[in-house]
């Protein structure tokens, strides 16, 4: 679709200002990503060489390698910049601001599962090999602690007013956590949810902040 | 059976639901997590528990909603366990799934049509102005700028009845249930709830109906808008109206609400004698009122589809043909009880039958007007259904025609509505030329 922009992409010229320097590499970056993600949705994630990915984005092999060095890091900057869309897109919903906790959580997660939704395939190629605690995509390596602690903030300050409303009994730093690991688990499932529309995982989405939500208010599970 | 009893069932789906259900897939865990949360139901139910014991009989079964709900009505029916007043609390029940905040009917339209609602109407309204069975109902522009009312459905309702369906299956709890409930009493509970569950289905019925009523120009029906209408979301035409307790707080005339009283009679007896099908529960927010006369109606979820023998019935019972001669007198009970009722029992009945009969639709010099504002049809009707249940005399499909036919006079009641009842069927029997023997 937009494959056509990306492969007329003008080489970077070399007197460009700093400023513009930086707006160019990132040119880059979102062109050979986006030339990766059509090579992977075609021919898999296995499938795919570097060199593919390389010719496609009409740069050398050798440029690539100066923005990403193994097809993972492609991955894992795809998974962030995901995620960092999220918290951008849900900071522009002033609606949501008026909503109660389980429709701001709920909106965070589907939101997220929108933009994954077109490169779910890839997604599911990836998946299983950054559960893997040695893998650069782990959520809990080194290479993803940047992004997630952005995202602890991000689930810990939407938390924290939740409780100054009284909506959560104080729960401090746990919360983000355990958010954070329900939304892995949400995309596990919805990874490998067949039903029609992936209806499935809207429902358990649903339920699940729901009965958290309103279990935590009553004070535990003792209900 | 005796030894568990509902309670026990009750508890053990309770259980259950503490056990995940709630989050994996299951009908009832629907119901048992709407009840838990939903503050608001909560504290209903407790008023409903100090009300009155047959309320408390829906309360308790209430729970039970969603296939146990179903079977639990047919066992009863066949068994005559419950009084009529429960049966009649039954009746009112709606398969019910939790309601949706904007955001996830958002998504969940979405996910059935491929498109937010905003890139699919000039207008639509994120909050819901009715609940519907299984999901929600809300208000909506057209592209091209008419009104609509868009039914969205709670995701994965279908795949939690089948999962509900699979656990009662396999587990021993439908012969401790029913104790003899064969598998094909399964199948037809199973099928009836999934068609509830497919908005496709609905919408058939809606299309069914407008044209069955199409010659009865007060009625007004939506019109389904097929190219947005799926399994799970169902986009007809809006219509407009007030549910009776609202349009009796503008202060109709008698004129008006007679007109409409002998609007909603017919309408009834077209259904049974003509139609053949009722379109709903005799819920009054199935049908909306107009300042002009007019009647909406909605709600196509569970329509009943009658066998011939209630039209046939129906028309021996209010034609007196039982008075007729011996043979008549057996053809009404045989449709009524079949071959092997007790006799006297059977007679009783039907004498109890003719004085209600002729309440409601009297004949002779003192035919004419019939005045629902009092109590005695109701009164006469739920006496009638309660010796029937005392002796043992119901029959299914009977009973469910009773109830909605009880439903209409409630409505009628609350109206003080005045309708020559016998003059409006007779109209309705001649209009195709009156019935063939």
């Amino acid at each position: 679709m937009k494959q056509r922009r990306t492969t007329r992409r003008p080489a970077r010229r070399p007197n460009a200002a700093p400023g513009k320097r930086a707006e160019n590499k990132e040119r880059t970056r979102q062109a050979i990503l986006r030339a990766a993600l059509e090579l992977f949705s075609r021919r898999g994630f296995h499938a795919t060489t570097t060199r593919q990915i390389a010719r496609r984005a009409r740069i050398a092999e050798g440029t690539l390698f100066n923005y990403f060095r193994t097809k993972e890091d492609l991955a894992l900057f795809f998974f962030e910049q995901t995620l960092e869309r999220t918290m951008a897109w849900y900071e522009h919903e002033t609606r949501l601001r008026r909503a109660a906790l389980p429709e701001r959580l709920f909106a965070i997660i589907q939101q997220h599962l929108e933009l994954l939704g077109p490169n779910e395939d890839f997604i599911g190629a990836v998946y299983l090999r950054a559960l893997q605690p040695a893998s650069r995509l782990n959520p809990l390596s080194l290479d993803a602690l940047a992004i997630q602690l952005r995202y602890l903030r991000f689930v810990r300050d939407i938390l924290a007013e939740a409780e100054q409303e009284e909506e959560l009994p104080r729960f401090g730093e746990l919360g983000p956590h355990l958010f954070g690991l329900f939304h892995l688990a949400v995309i596990t499932h919805w990874l490998q949810d067949a039903s029609p529309g992936k209806g499935n995982t809207l429902a358990m989405l649903d339920r699940g902040l729901r009965v958290a939500t309103a279990a935590l208010k009553h004070g535990g599970w003792n209900w | 059976m005796k030894a568990e009893g509902p309670r026990g069932t009750l508890e053990r789906g309770l259980r259950l639901g503490r056990l995940g259900l709630t989050l994996t897939g299951s009908y009832l865990g629907y119901q048992f997590q709407r009840l838990w949360l939903d503050e608001a139901e909560q504290s209903r139910r407790r008023e409903g528990l100090q009300r009155n014991a047959s309320r408390r009989v829906r309360e308790e079964l209430g729970l039970l909603k969603g296939p146990m709900m179903k079977i639990g009505q047919l066992v009863s029916m066949q068994s005559h366990a419950l009084p009529e007043a429960a049966m009649a609390e039954l009746a009112s029940l709606q398969m019910q799934a939790p309601g949706m905040h904007a955001t996830l009917a958002r998504a969940q339209f979405k996910s059935s049509l491929g498109r937010y609602p905003e890139e699919l109407f000039r207008t639509f309204e994120p909050e819901p102005f009715a609940a519907a069975s299984l999901g929600q109902v809300h208000r909506a522009v057209s592209k091209r700028g008419e009104r609509l009312a868009v039914k969205i459905q709670y995701p994965a309702i279908r795949e939690a009845v089948q999962n509900d369906f699979k656990l009662l299956r396999s587990a021993t709890l439908p012969g401790r249930l029913t104790g003899h409930a064969p598998a094909s009493i399964f199948d037809e509970v199973q099928r009836g709830f999934l068609e509830e569950t497919d908005y496709l289905h609905e919408g058939a019925n809606i299309d069914f109906f407008r044209e069955a009523l199409r010659e009865y120009g007060y009625l007004d029906l939506p019109r389904v808008h097929r190219d947005l209408t799926t399994e799970r979301v169902l986009t007809m035409s809006f219509v407009e109206g007030l549910h009776i307790a609202d349009w009796l707080r503008t202060r109709p005339g008698q004129g008006l609400r007679d007109l409409v009283g002998a609007r909603l009679f017919e309408q009834f007896n077209v259904q049974i004698a003509r139609v053949q099908a009722l379109h709903a529960d005799p819920h009054p927010g199935n049908y909306l009122l107009r300042e002009d006369g007019r009647i909406g109606l909605v709600d196509f979820g569970c329509v009943k589809r009658l066998t011939p023998d209630v039209e046939e019935l129906n028309w021996r019972l209010v034609s007196r043909s039982w008075l007729e001669g011996p043979a008549q007198m057996e053809r009404v009970i045989g449709l009524l009880w079949g071959p092997h009722v007790s006799r006297p029992k059977a007679r009783r009945m039907m004498t109890d039958l003719g004085g209600y009969i002729d309440l409601v639709f009297p004949r002779g010099p003192d035919a004419g007007v019939v005045d629902f504002g009092k109590p005695t049809i109701l009164n006469s009707l739920s006496q009638a259904m309660r010796r029937a249940v005392s002796d043992k005399l119901t029959n299914p499909e009977f009973a469910f025609v009773s109830r909605a036919e009880l439903g209409l006079y409630c409505l009628l009641h609350q109206l003080r509505a005045r309708v020559k009842t016998t003059e409006v069927w007779e109209g309705v029997q001649q209009r195709d030329g009156g019935r063939k023997m």
